[in-house]
Protein backbone atom coordinates (compact mmCIF):
# COMPACT_ATOMS: atom_id res chain seq x y z
CA UNK A 1 0.00 0.00 0.00
CA UNK A 2 1.39 3.78 -1.01
CA UNK A 3 1.22 5.98 1.54
CA UNK A 4 -1.19 4.50 3.88
CA UNK A 5 -3.20 6.79 6.44
CA UNK A 6 -3.40 6.34 9.88
CA UNK A 7 -5.59 7.28 12.49
CA UNK A 8 -3.94 7.65 16.11
CA UNK A 9 -6.98 9.25 17.51
CA UNK A 10 -8.06 7.65 21.12
CA UNK A 11 -4.97 5.50 20.60
CA UNK A 12 -3.28 5.20 24.05
CA UNK A 13 0.58 5.60 23.54
CA UNK A 14 3.24 5.30 25.98
CA UNK A 15 7.24 7.07 25.15
CA UNK A 16 9.56 5.50 27.28
CA UNK A 17 12.96 7.74 27.01
CA UNK A 18 14.93 8.64 29.91
CA UNK A 19 15.63 12.01 27.64
CA UNK A 20 13.09 14.38 28.76
CA UNK A 21 13.70 16.21 25.11
CA UNK A 22 13.74 13.78 22.97
CA UNK A 23 10.09 12.48 24.76
CA UNK A 24 8.61 15.68 23.95
CA UNK A 25 9.82 15.96 20.45
CA UNK A 26 8.05 12.41 20.10
CA UNK A 27 5.41 13.55 21.97
CA UNK A 28 4.88 16.33 19.55
CA UNK A 29 5.65 14.39 16.99
CA UNK A 30 2.64 11.96 17.82
CA UNK A 31 0.72 14.80 18.40
CA UNK A 32 0.94 16.29 14.78
CA UNK A 33 0.35 12.67 13.72
CA UNK A 34 -3.37 13.08 15.24
CA UNK A 35 -2.37 10.87 19.08
CA UNK A 36 -4.60 12.27 21.46
CA UNK A 37 -3.76 10.51 24.06
CA UNK A 38 0.47 9.71 24.74
CA UNK A 39 1.74 9.26 28.20
CA UNK A 40 5.87 9.89 28.97
CA UNK A 41 7.62 7.68 31.20
CA UNK A 42 11.65 8.15 32.08
CA UNK A 43 12.32 4.35 33.02
CA UNK A 44 10.86 0.54 33.24
CA UNK A 45 8.98 1.35 36.56
CA UNK A 46 6.97 4.11 34.72
CA UNK A 47 6.34 1.79 31.79
CA UNK A 48 5.41 -1.02 34.09
CA UNK A 49 2.92 1.67 35.89
CA UNK A 50 1.63 2.78 32.98
CA UNK A 51 0.98 -0.84 32.27
CA UNK A 52 -0.61 -1.38 35.19
CA UNK A 53 -4.72 -1.58 35.52
CA UNK A 54 -4.65 0.07 31.94
CA UNK A 55 -4.42 -1.12 28.43
CA UNK A 56 -1.89 0.46 26.53
CA UNK A 57 -2.18 0.61 22.75
CA UNK A 58 1.40 0.86 21.89
CA UNK A 59 5.14 1.67 24.07
CA UNK A 60 7.81 3.29 22.04
CA UNK A 61 10.76 2.34 24.10
CA UNK A 62 14.30 3.50 24.52
CA UNK A 63 16.88 0.24 24.05
CA UNK A 64 18.87 1.94 26.91
CA UNK A 65 16.01 2.84 29.44
CA UNK A 66 17.41 3.09 32.80
CA UNK A 67 17.38 0.92 34.68
CA UNK A 68 18.38 -2.83 32.50
CA UNK A 69 17.58 -1.75 29.19
CA UNK A 70 14.71 -1.12 26.89
CA UNK A 71 15.42 -4.61 25.26
CA UNK A 72 14.95 -6.65 28.70
CA UNK A 73 11.92 -4.73 29.86
CA UNK A 74 10.45 -6.01 26.19
CA UNK A 75 11.29 -9.48 27.48
CA UNK A 76 10.04 -9.23 30.44
CA UNK A 77 6.35 -8.14 28.86
CA UNK A 78 6.34 -10.56 26.54
CA UNK A 79 7.77 -13.28 28.88
CA UNK A 80 5.45 -12.18 31.38
CA UNK A 81 1.68 -15.17 30.69
CA UNK A 82 -0.21 -12.46 33.64
CA UNK A 83 0.38 -9.50 31.79
CA UNK A 84 -2.69 -7.93 29.51
CA UNK A 85 -0.46 -6.18 27.50
CA UNK A 86 1.71 -8.84 26.58
CA UNK A 87 1.19 -8.48 22.89
CA UNK A 88 1.22 -4.63 22.50
CA UNK A 89 3.35 -3.80 19.85
CA UNK A 90 6.66 -2.26 20.75
CA UNK A 91 8.84 -0.08 19.15
CA UNK A 92 12.57 0.04 19.89
CA UNK A 93 13.91 3.25 19.72
CA UNK A 94 17.55 3.21 19.44
CA UNK A 95 20.84 5.41 18.91
CA UNK A 96 22.87 1.77 18.70
CA UNK A 97 21.97 0.34 15.53
CA UNK A 98 24.83 -1.70 15.34
CA UNK A 99 23.72 -5.90 13.95
CA UNK A 100 23.74 -7.32 17.58
CA UNK A 101 21.02 -4.56 18.99
CA UNK A 102 19.04 -4.97 15.96
CA UNK A 103 18.72 -8.87 16.19
CA UNK A 104 18.22 -8.55 19.86
CA UNK A 105 15.57 -6.47 19.88
CA UNK A 106 14.13 -8.69 17.13
CA UNK A 107 14.46 -12.05 19.10
CA UNK A 108 13.29 -10.12 22.73
CA UNK A 109 9.91 -9.49 20.72
CA UNK A 110 9.92 -6.08 19.51
CA UNK A 111 7.69 -5.08 16.99
CA UNK A 112 9.84 -2.57 15.08
CA UNK A 113 13.23 -0.63 15.52
CA UNK A 114 14.03 3.28 14.68
CA UNK A 115 17.22 4.45 14.34
CA UNK A 116 17.44 7.74 16.35
CA UNK A 117 17.33 10.32 15.27
CA UNK A 118 13.99 9.76 14.15
CA UNK A 119 12.63 12.25 11.63
CA UNK A 120 8.98 12.63 11.59
CA UNK A 121 8.65 10.81 8.46
CA UNK A 122 10.65 7.67 10.09
CA UNK A 123 7.97 7.68 12.68
CA UNK A 124 5.04 7.53 10.96
CA UNK A 125 6.41 5.19 8.48
CA UNK A 126 7.19 2.82 10.90
CA UNK A 127 3.99 3.06 12.49
CA UNK A 128 1.92 2.57 9.09
CA UNK A 129 4.11 -0.26 8.91
CA UNK A 130 2.57 -2.14 12.57
CA UNK A 131 -1.22 -1.06 11.84
CA UNK A 132 -0.80 -2.76 7.78
CA UNK A 133 1.22 -5.40 7.84
CA UNK A 134 0.01 -7.66 11.04
CA UNK A 135 1.79 -10.59 12.01
CA UNK A 136 0.70 -13.71 13.89
CA UNK A 137 2.64 -13.91 17.55
CA UNK A 138 4.54 -17.13 17.77
CA UNK A 139 4.74 -18.73 21.28
CA UNK A 140 7.38 -21.27 22.20
CA UNK A 141 9.65 -22.10 25.01
CA UNK A 142 12.06 -19.70 24.34
CA UNK A 143 9.77 -16.95 22.82
CA UNK A 144 7.10 -14.92 22.68
CA UNK A 145 6.52 -12.48 20.03
CA UNK A 146 5.84 -11.47 16.34
CA UNK A 147 6.20 -13.59 14.13
CA UNK A 148 10.29 -12.90 13.40
CA UNK A 149 9.77 -14.52 9.62
CA UNK A 150 6.72 -12.91 8.53
CA UNK A 151 6.08 -12.54 5.03
CA UNK A 152 6.89 -8.92 3.54
CA UNK A 153 3.38 -7.49 1.40
CA UNK A 154 5.32 -4.17 1.16
CA UNK A 155 7.17 -1.46 2.79
CA UNK A 156 5.17 1.92 3.52
CA UNK A 157 6.97 4.87 1.68
CA UNK A 158 10.60 5.97 3.16
CA UNK A 159 11.35 1.85 3.87
CA UNK A 160 11.94 1.24 0.13
CA UNK A 161 12.87 -2.21 -0.43
CA UNK A 162 16.18 -3.06 -2.02
CA UNK A 163 16.80 -4.85 -5.39
CA UNK A 164 19.98 -6.26 -2.93
CA UNK A 165 18.37 -6.50 0.25
CA UNK A 166 18.31 -10.67 0.64
CA UNK A 167 22.06 -10.51 -0.02
CA UNK A 168 23.21 -8.36 2.90
CA UNK A 169 25.07 -10.99 5.19
CA UNK A 170 24.14 -10.69 9.05
CA UNK A 171 27.54 -9.53 10.85
CA UNK A 172 29.16 -10.28 13.57
CA UNK A 173 28.22 -9.90 17.54
CA UNK A 174 29.68 -6.14 17.22
CA UNK A 175 29.76 -3.86 13.79
CA UNK A 176 29.20 -1.13 12.31
CA UNK A 177 26.26 1.29 12.55
CA UNK A 178 23.15 0.50 10.15
CA UNK A 179 20.83 2.41 8.64
CA UNK A 180 17.07 2.26 8.92
CA UNK A 181 16.71 0.36 5.97
CA UNK A 182 19.67 -1.88 6.61
CA UNK A 183 17.84 -2.16 10.28
CA UNK A 184 14.14 -3.05 8.92
CA UNK A 185 16.03 -5.70 6.63
CA UNK A 186 17.79 -7.67 9.23
CA UNK A 187 14.63 -7.82 11.37
CA UNK A 188 12.90 -9.47 8.16
CA UNK A 189 15.86 -11.36 7.14
CA UNK A 190 14.94 -14.92 9.26
CA UNK A 191 12.20 -15.36 7.16
CA UNK A 192 14.46 -15.61 3.99
CA UNK A 193 16.66 -18.36 6.35
CA UNK A 194 19.78 -16.16 6.43
CA UNK A 195 19.44 -15.45 10.08
CA UNK B 1 15.03 -20.24 17.11
CA UNK B 2 15.96 -22.99 14.41
CA UNK B 3 13.27 -23.51 11.61
CA UNK B 4 11.96 -26.87 13.28
CA UNK B 5 11.43 -25.11 16.47
CA UNK B 6 9.79 -22.15 14.85
CA UNK B 7 7.38 -24.70 13.38
CA UNK B 8 6.33 -26.39 16.64
CA UNK B 9 5.64 -23.30 18.05
CA UNK B 10 1.86 -21.96 19.03
CA UNK B 11 0.97 -19.13 16.47
CA UNK B 12 -1.82 -17.17 16.86
CA UNK B 13 -3.10 -14.09 15.15
CA UNK B 14 -3.50 -10.86 17.35
CA UNK B 15 -5.73 -8.07 15.71
CA UNK B 16 -4.63 -5.64 18.30
CA UNK B 17 -6.40 -1.95 19.17
CA UNK B 18 -3.74 -0.33 17.70
CA UNK B 19 -4.03 -2.19 14.48
CA UNK B 20 -7.86 -2.02 14.31
CA UNK B 21 -7.94 1.68 15.11
CA UNK B 22 -5.13 2.56 13.57
CA UNK B 23 -6.48 1.69 10.29
CA UNK B 24 -9.69 3.28 10.62
CA UNK B 25 -10.81 5.85 7.77
CA UNK B 26 -10.07 9.33 8.92
CA UNK B 27 -6.78 9.61 10.16
CA UNK B 28 -4.15 12.71 9.31
CA UNK B 29 -2.67 11.23 5.79
CA UNK B 30 1.13 11.07 5.80
CA UNK B 31 2.10 14.38 4.04
CA UNK B 32 -0.26 16.56 6.25
CA UNK B 33 1.26 14.82 9.18
CA UNK B 34 4.50 15.07 8.38
CA UNK B 35 4.03 18.86 7.48
CA UNK B 36 2.35 19.08 11.22
CA UNK B 37 5.19 17.28 12.79
CA UNK B 38 7.92 19.28 11.17
CA UNK B 39 5.95 22.90 12.24
CA UNK B 40 6.07 21.19 15.57
CA UNK B 41 9.64 20.84 15.77
CA UNK B 42 9.83 24.55 14.54
CA UNK B 43 7.53 25.43 17.77
CA UNK B 44 10.13 23.93 20.06
CA UNK B 45 13.31 24.54 18.29
CA UNK B 46 14.05 27.89 20.84
CA UNK B 47 14.64 25.86 23.75
CA UNK B 48 16.99 23.60 22.36
CA UNK B 49 19.82 26.05 23.63
CA UNK B 50 18.80 25.44 27.16
CA UNK B 51 18.54 21.97 26.85
CA UNK B 52 21.99 21.66 24.92
CA UNK B 53 23.55 23.88 27.91
CA UNK B 54 22.14 21.57 30.40
CA UNK B 55 23.77 18.54 28.41
CA UNK B 56 27.21 19.88 28.52
CA UNK B 57 27.75 21.21 31.19
CA UNK B 58 26.54 17.66 32.99
CA UNK B 59 28.90 16.21 30.08
CA UNK B 60 31.46 18.55 31.16
CA UNK B 61 31.86 17.74 34.97
CA UNK B 62 31.44 13.74 34.70
CA UNK B 63 34.41 14.09 32.20
CA UNK B 64 36.14 16.54 34.36
CA UNK B 65 35.10 14.26 37.38
CA UNK B 66 36.45 10.76 36.24
CA UNK B 67 38.35 11.18 33.06
CA UNK B 68 42.05 12.48 34.53
CA UNK B 69 42.30 10.65 37.55
CA UNK B 70 40.13 7.76 37.12
CA UNK B 71 37.09 6.72 38.72
CA UNK B 72 35.27 4.54 40.77
CA UNK B 73 32.03 4.67 38.65
CA UNK B 74 32.88 1.68 36.34
CA UNK B 75 29.97 3.45 33.70
CA UNK B 76 31.16 6.54 33.06
CA UNK B 77 32.42 5.88 29.82
CA UNK B 78 29.24 3.93 28.69
CA UNK B 79 27.22 6.96 30.28
CA UNK B 80 29.16 9.58 28.85
CA UNK B 81 29.09 7.97 25.25
CA UNK B 82 24.98 7.84 25.49
CA UNK B 83 25.25 11.30 26.18
CA UNK B 84 27.30 11.83 23.67
CA UNK B 85 24.40 10.12 21.38
CA UNK B 86 21.57 11.84 23.14
CA UNK B 87 22.84 15.41 21.92
CA UNK B 88 24.11 13.74 18.79
CA UNK B 89 20.14 12.71 17.93
CA UNK B 90 18.02 15.88 19.00
CA UNK B 91 20.64 17.87 17.55
CA UNK B 92 20.00 16.22 13.92
CA UNK B 93 16.30 16.03 14.60
CA UNK B 94 16.59 20.14 15.29
CA UNK B 95 18.75 20.97 12.24
CA UNK B 96 21.96 21.59 13.84
CA UNK B 97 24.52 20.14 11.84
CA UNK B 98 27.72 21.08 13.50
CA UNK B 99 26.05 19.86 17.02
CA UNK B 100 25.34 16.42 15.61
CA UNK B 101 29.05 16.58 13.72
CA UNK B 102 30.88 16.70 17.09
CA UNK B 103 28.90 14.86 19.50
CA UNK B 104 28.94 11.96 16.80
CA UNK B 105 32.46 12.35 16.71
CA UNK B 106 33.08 12.51 20.65
CA UNK B 107 30.33 9.93 20.82
CA UNK B 108 32.67 7.30 18.93
CA UNK B 109 35.88 8.28 20.70
CA UNK B 110 33.79 6.94 24.08
CA UNK B 111 33.01 4.12 22.03
CA UNK B 112 36.70 3.53 21.33
CA UNK B 113 37.78 3.64 24.80
CA UNK B 114 34.72 1.63 25.87
CA UNK B 115 36.32 -1.07 23.67
CA UNK B 116 40.04 -0.61 25.18
CA UNK B 117 41.38 2.11 23.47
CA UNK B 118 43.84 4.10 25.31
CA UNK B 119 41.89 7.59 27.40
CA UNK B 120 43.26 10.40 25.59
CA UNK B 121 42.18 14.32 27.83
CA UNK B 122 43.18 16.18 24.99
CA UNK B 123 41.26 14.21 22.37
CA UNK B 124 37.92 14.78 25.30
CA UNK B 125 38.64 17.71 25.81
CA UNK B 126 39.36 19.02 21.98
CA UNK B 127 35.65 18.27 21.24
CA UNK B 128 34.09 19.14 24.41
CA UNK B 129 35.49 22.83 23.15
CA UNK B 130 34.35 22.57 19.73
CA UNK B 131 31.12 21.55 21.31
CA UNK B 132 30.59 25.22 23.52
CA UNK B 133 31.63 26.61 20.37
CA UNK B 134 29.45 25.17 18.60
CA UNK B 135 26.47 26.13 20.50
CA UNK B 136 27.12 29.60 20.58
CA UNK B 137 24.51 31.60 18.38
CA UNK B 138 26.88 32.69 15.48
CA UNK B 139 28.06 28.80 15.25
CA UNK B 140 24.99 26.88 15.38
CA UNK B 141 23.44 26.93 12.19
CA UNK B 142 26.49 26.24 10.12
CA UNK B 143 27.24 22.87 9.01
CA UNK B 144 30.86 20.99 9.22
CA UNK B 145 32.15 22.14 5.40
CA UNK B 146 31.52 25.54 6.08
CA UNK B 147 34.01 24.91 9.12
CA UNK B 148 36.59 23.16 7.03
CA UNK B 149 39.85 23.14 9.68
CA UNK B 150 37.66 22.50 12.38
CA UNK B 151 35.91 19.72 11.19
CA UNK B 152 39.00 18.17 9.35
CA UNK B 153 41.06 18.71 12.68
CA UNK B 154 38.19 17.14 14.38
CA UNK B 155 37.76 13.83 12.38
CA UNK B 156 41.05 13.56 12.06
CA UNK B 157 41.60 13.40 15.72
CA UNK B 158 38.60 11.19 16.09
CA UNK B 159 40.27 8.83 13.53
CA UNK B 160 42.87 7.89 16.21
CA UNK B 161 40.78 6.44 18.56
CA UNK B 162 39.97 2.90 16.61
CA UNK B 163 43.80 2.82 15.67
CA UNK B 164 44.93 2.96 18.71
CA UNK B 165 46.08 -0.57 19.48
CA UNK B 166 44.46 0.03 23.01
CA UNK B 167 46.86 -2.27 25.19
CA UNK B 168 47.00 0.97 27.98
CA UNK B 169 43.20 0.49 28.96
CA UNK B 170 41.37 0.61 32.02
CA UNK B 171 43.04 -0.35 35.12
CA UNK B 172 41.08 -2.04 38.36
CA UNK B 173 39.61 0.73 39.80
CA UNK B 174 38.12 2.53 36.19
CA UNK B 175 40.65 4.89 35.64
CA UNK B 176 42.75 5.01 32.37
CA UNK B 177 46.51 5.50 31.97
CA UNK B 178 46.74 8.33 29.41
CA UNK B 179 49.42 8.30 26.78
Amino acid sequence: MKDPTINLRDLLFVVADPNSYLCMIVHSMLRSFGANKVIEVRDSLGVVKALTGQKIDILLCDAKLPPHGGLKLTHAIRRNINNENRTVPILIMTGDTRATTIKTARDVGANMVAAKPMSPSSLYDRLAWIAFNPRQFIDTATYFGPDRRFKIEGYPSGVGRRKGDQEIVVGEDAGPALSQSEIDNLLNMARTGQD
Amino acid sequence: MSDAAEQDARAFFVDSRFEQLARRPGGVPREEALERARAMIEEIRPSFGEWLDGELKELSRVVEQNGPHGSNDPDWVNNAYTQCLRIRDVGTTMGYDLVTFVAGNLSEIFDAINSGTDYRADLIDCHIQALLLARQEQYRNLRPEQLPELSSGLRRVAEYAPRSNGHAARTENGSFHES
